[in-house]
C-alpha cells in the first residue's frame, strides 16, 4: 500500500466516523427521513452508508433477564459486605492530633489543624481538633505528643492493654488465692518440699532407700 | 501514533486546571466520578454503577460468545472483578474528551473485554449468530413485516458474526454500545485512527456480505480471521 492509498483509506475512515458519530446522534436520521441527507452522507461510499444504516438499525442492545439482574445484584452486595468488613475493624479510624503539654492545636493556614510536635503538615478537620483539645485538657499532666486513631481500633487496643494490665497484676499481686483448687495445688506442693526433710529426720530410713551413689555390697 | 488518553502523562497537561491537582496529572472529567467516588468510600453504593452499565457489558459479552449463559457467566465476573479492584481504579479523561466521556466504563469494558478472552480460552468455539436475538427487532404485531424483519436482522447478525475478531468487537462497541472512537481505542488498546480504519474495512466488508446474499450472485463469507 502506498502512501497515497494510505492517506486515502484514512481520508476514508475519518468520513465514516463523522457519518457515524451522526447517525448515532439520530442527526442524519431524521434528515433523511425529511428527504435532505446532509454532505456526509453524499460523499460516503453508498455502500458503507447502506451498511451503516442497517447495523444501526440490527444491532440491537441486549438486556439480561430480571432474575439474574436481582442476582447478580445480590451477589455483590455480599461482595460489598465483605469489602467493608476491613473497615469495620478499625481503618475507618481517624488521625486526631494530640498535643504536648501546654500547647493547645495548632491551625494551618487554611484555618485545618495540624499536628503539633512534627514538621509534618497533616490536615485535620474541625471536629477532630475540638476532640483534641478535649483530650490535651484531660491529660494536662502528662506529656504525650505522639497521635491517636479514634475508631474501632481504639476500642480493641484499650481492651488488649487492659488484658494485658491485668495478667501483669495478676503475676505480680502478693498473697495467696483461697480457692478450693488454689489451696489443694498449694498443700500438694508445699508437701512435695516438706517430705524428704521429714523422712530424712526418722532415724534408720535411709538404709531403705536405696543409694545410687554408693557400690553395693556383694557378700 | 497511540493516544495517551487512558494512560499517564510525564508532562504537564496544559488544559490540567490549577486546582492543586499535581503536575503531569490529567484532570478528571468523567461522568461517573460521583458514583465512582462514592462506591470507592462505601463498596456497597456499586449498586448504581452496576444497574447502569449491566445492559452494556451483557450486551457486549453477548455479542462476542453468543450465548446467554455464557454471556451471564461473563458479565458477573467482570462485576464482580471490577467490584474488587475499584479502589486501585483511577480516573484518566481529559477535556478533549467531551463531556459524556467515562474512563470507568473504558476501564470496565476492558474488564470484560478480559474476561471474555479468558472465557473463550476455556471453550475454543466458534461463536454463533444467534437468530433469536434477531426476533427483538421485529414488531410482534406484524408477523409479515416482522418476518422480514428478522430475517434482515438476522443476516446482519450473521455478517457481523463472521468478521474477524477485532473488527467484530469494533462494530459492537460503536453500534452496540454507541461508544466514542476514542473510548473504543482505549478499550481496544488501539490508537483512534487505527479503530477508525478498523470499523471502515469492517462495515466495508459487511456491506459486501450482506449484498452478495440479496444480489444474483452470492458470494462465500470471508473466512473469519480470529
Amino acid at each position: 500500500m502506498t502512501g497515497l492509498d494510505r492517506d486515502s483509506a484514512s481520508a476514508d475512515a475519518l468520513l465514516t466516523d463523522l457519518y457515524l458519530d451522526a447517525i448515532l446522534a439520530g442527526a442524519v436520521r431524521d434528515a433523511l427521513a425529511g428527504g435532505s441527507p446532509d454532505g456526509i452522507g453524499d460523499r460516503l461510499d453508498p455502500g458503507v452508508r447502506r451498511a451503516a444504516d442497517r447495523l444501526r438499525r440490527d444491532l440491537v442492545r441486549v438486556h439480561p433477564s430480571f432474575r439474574f439482574e436481582e442476582r447478580l445484584a445480590a451477589r455483590l452486595a455480599e461482595a460489598a459486605v465483605a469489602l467493608r468488613v476491613p473497615l469495620a475493624a478499625g481503618a475507618e479510624g481517624r488521625l486526631v492530633p494530640f498535643p504536648a503539654q501546654g500547647l493547645g492545636p495548632t491551625t494551618g493556614d487554611d484555618g485545618a489543624a495540624l499536628l503539633p510536635g512534627s514538621d509534618i503538615d497533616v490536615p485535620v478537620d474541625a471536629a477532630a481538633a475540638d476532640l483534641a483539645a478535649d483530650l490535651a485538657a484531660a491529660a494536662a499532666q502528662r506529656d504525650r505528643s505522639r497521635p491517636l486513631i479514634i475508631g474501632g481500633a481504639l476500642t480493641s487496643a484499650a481492651l488488649s492493654l487492659a488484658g494485658a494490665a491485668f495478667v501483669a497484676w495478676r503475676f505480680g499481686r502478693p498473697g495467696r488465692a483461697a480457692t478450693p483448687m488454689a489451696r489443694a495445688a498449694r498443700a500438694v506442693r508445699e508437701a512435695r518440699h516438706v517430705a524428704p526433710r521429714a523422712r530424712l529426720a526418722v532415724p534408720g530410713v535411709e538404709d531403705l532407700v536405696p543409694d545410687r551413689r554408693r557400690p553395693r555390697r556383694l557378700d | 501514533m497511540a493516544r495517551p488518553v487512558f494512560g499517564r502523562t510525564s508532562a504537564p497537561d496544559p488544559v490540567a486546571p490549577a486546582n492543586g491537582d499535581a503536575p503531569g496529572r490529567i484532570a478528571h472529567l468523567d461522568r461517573d466520578r460521583p458514583l465512582v467516588e462514592a462506591a470507592q468510600r462505601d463498596p456497597l453504593r456499586f449498586d448504581a454503577l452496576y444497574r447502569r452499565y449491566l445492559a452494556q457489558v451483557y450486551s457486549y459479552a453477548y455479542y462476542e460468545l453468543g450465548d446467554h449463559h455464557e454471556a451471564e457467566d461473563v458479565t458477573e465476573r467482570t462485576f464482580l472483578a471490577a467490584l474488587a479492584n475499584l479502589a486501585r481504579f483511577e480516573e484518566r479523561a481529559r477535556p478533549a474528551d467531551g463531556e459524556g466521556a467515562s474512563t470507568f466504563r473504558v476501564w470496565l469494558f476492558q474488564i470484560a473485554r478480559n474476561a471474555v478472552a479468558n472465557h473463550r480460552r476455556g471453550r475454543r468455539r466458534h461463536p454463533q449468530a444467534p437468530l433469536e436475538a434477531a426476533a427483538l427487532v421485529a414488531d410482534p404485531l406484524d408477523v409479515e413485516g416482522g418476518a422480514a424483519l428478522r430475517e434482515e436482522g438476522a443476516a446482519a447478525w450473521q455478517a457481523v458474526g463472521r468478521l474477524p475478531a477485532d473488527r467484530r468487537r469494533a462494530l459492537v462497541l460503536r453500534f452496540v454500545e454507541e461508544m466514542s472512537t476514542a473510548e473504543i481505542a482505549g478499550v481496544l488498546g488501539r490508537s483512534e485512527g487505527a479503530v477508525r480504519v478498523l470499523i471502515h474495512r469492517a462495515l466495508r466488508t459487511v456491506a459486501r456480505d450482506l449484498r452478495g446474499r440479496t444480489g444474483p450472485a452470492a458470494r462465500p463469507p470471508e473466512p473469519d480471521g480470529r
